[in-house]
């Protein structure tokens, strides 16, 4: 028996979890929410985390009733992220780890997205959508590695959804994607969008710039609602990442698509995976927002894996990085 | 870098931190030694622990680095101080 505690801090979610060999004790999570119009930033979400983390981990304890002793090994998010975030997280993470004489382990949030979505699911060996605010990847697990089949060239779609959101002046809570979500449920006139798929990879930033500088004079003169926007908006980007991921399945001849990442949350993305993995005989894999969004639950799975391979991190090499690619790291635990 | 010294003898600080033993010493100094700082800083940073004692030496010719320097460590410092306080005493060797 393994009990892992992970801390996540990389973005504007502070999460706490506790993974005993497979099964979910606890994975409380705090968001910083910021007004609407406007992202956070690195210092803010950095003191967001430092206000509240002590908070979350009384909390992953009590829920998941056990005591610092049980614990068999601490994990942290090394990376990717923003660097004053991931440091003040890592900073209590150190702590404990000191204070119960417990190993600590540095984990690649990427890998800890797909780790918990293969849990979750149950998804054997899953051509992997990873969505999010930092992050677009279309990877396929080759020989020890994660490998990238495609991804963005410039902002990842969470980002564009955000971004977006930013621009319609709503709300952030629970966060900008879900809110984009709810508008384009009720929007149904479609507006032509750049749609810039190059080879494997996708790019929204031309996209994005259109549609921000569209968008004011649409809803103004009456021809279009946010509404319309944002389901148009949503429909463009999806069915981007849907031919990029039906290009890496035909490639890999993969019977599985496991969508992971907070984007990987949205409804319609997983019906539209839906459909196209039906029509090629394979099995769509999603999970909801308690796993898909940031939590520390994914952290402790991955760590629990590489624990498990006899995996540690000595303390003076428990940094940081912003950046960190998901191939970068060595697959110890799957054959 | 209006705002800054400029002269060629560097911008100094030292703090001296006591903590209640030995241990949370070492400890502190186990968390708050590990982060480089950040690239485009010109701070130098060095911290040592001798005793209930840390001791963090800044060094710049910017001032405006080595207040945010001295400020983000005290902000991680005094994390460091609360974790310790809810989730310690330190366990035994
Ligand atoms: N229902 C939804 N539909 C679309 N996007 C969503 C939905 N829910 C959340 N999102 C988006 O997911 C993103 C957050 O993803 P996630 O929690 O994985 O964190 P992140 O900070 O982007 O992390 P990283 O990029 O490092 O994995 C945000 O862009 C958010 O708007
Ligand atoms: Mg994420």
């Amino acid at each position: 028996m393994v009990i892992a505690i992970g801390f996540e801090g990389s973005a504007n979610k502070l999460g706490i979890g506790i993974m005993k060999d497979g099964v979910v004790l606890a994975n409380p999570r705090h968001t910083y929410i910021t007004p609407p119009g406007q992202g956070f930033l690195p210092r803010d979400t950095a003191k967001h985390h430092q206000a509240h983390a002590l908070d979350v981990l009384q909390e992953a304890l009590d829920e998941a009733k056990i005591k610092p002793e049980d614990i068999d090994v601490i994990c942290y998010t090394k990376g990717p992220g923003m660097g004053a975030p991931l440091v003040s997280t890592a900073i209590v993470a150190r702590t404990v780890a000191q204070l119960w004489q417990k190993p600590i382990l540095g984990v690649n949030h990427c890998i800890g997205h797909i780790e918990m979505g293969r849990l979750i699911t149950g998804a054997d060996n899953p051509t992997v959508l990873y969505v999010s605010g930092g992050n677009t990847q279309v990877i396929a697990y080759l020989e020890q590695r994660y490998r990238i089949f495609g991804e963005t060239i410039d902002i990842a779609v969470g980002n564009c959804l955000d971004r977006f959101a930013r621009v319609l002046k709503l709300s952030n809570d629970p966060s900008p994607g879900y809110n984009i979500e709810q508008l384009a449920k009720k929007g149904n006139k479609f507006l032509e969008l750049p749609y810039a798929v190059k080879g494997m990879d996708v790019s929204f930033s031309g996209l994005l710039s259109y549609i921000e500088e569209k968008a004011p004079g649409l809803i103004e003169s009456g021809e279009y609602t946010p509404e319309d926007l944002c389901f148009s908006l949503q429909e463009t980007v999806f069915a981007m990442l849907i031919e990029i991921t039906e290009r890496a399945m035909a490639h890999c001849g993969s019977q599985e698509v496991l969508i992971v990442g907070g984007v990987g949350c949205n409804q319609r993305l997983q019906e539209m995976m839906g459909i196209m993995a039906e029509e090629r005989g394979a099995k769509l894999y999603a999970t909801d927002d308690r796993f898909c969004i940031d939590n520390g639950a994914m952290i402790a799975q991955a760590g629990w894996e590489m624990f498990r391979t006899g995996q540690t991190t000595p303390l003076q090499e428990t940094t940081c990085t912003q950046r960190f690619r998901t191939d970068e790291v060595e697959v110890t635990w799957r054959s | 870098m209006d705002n800054s010294a400029t002269n060629s003898e560097p911008l100094v600080v030292d703090l001296s931190i006591p903590f209640p033993t030995s241990r949370e010493a070492e400890i502190a100094y186990g968390t708050l030694s590990v982060d480089a700082e950040p690239k485009r800083s010109s701070v130098k940073k060095t911290v040592v622990h001798k005793d209930n004692m840390l001791h963090i030496h800044f060094e710049s010719n910017d001032a405006r680095f080595l207040r945010v320097s001295v400020n983000t460590f005290f902000d991680h410092l005094g994390l460091v101080v609360q974790t310790m306080e809810r989730f310690g005493p330190p366990r035994l060797k």
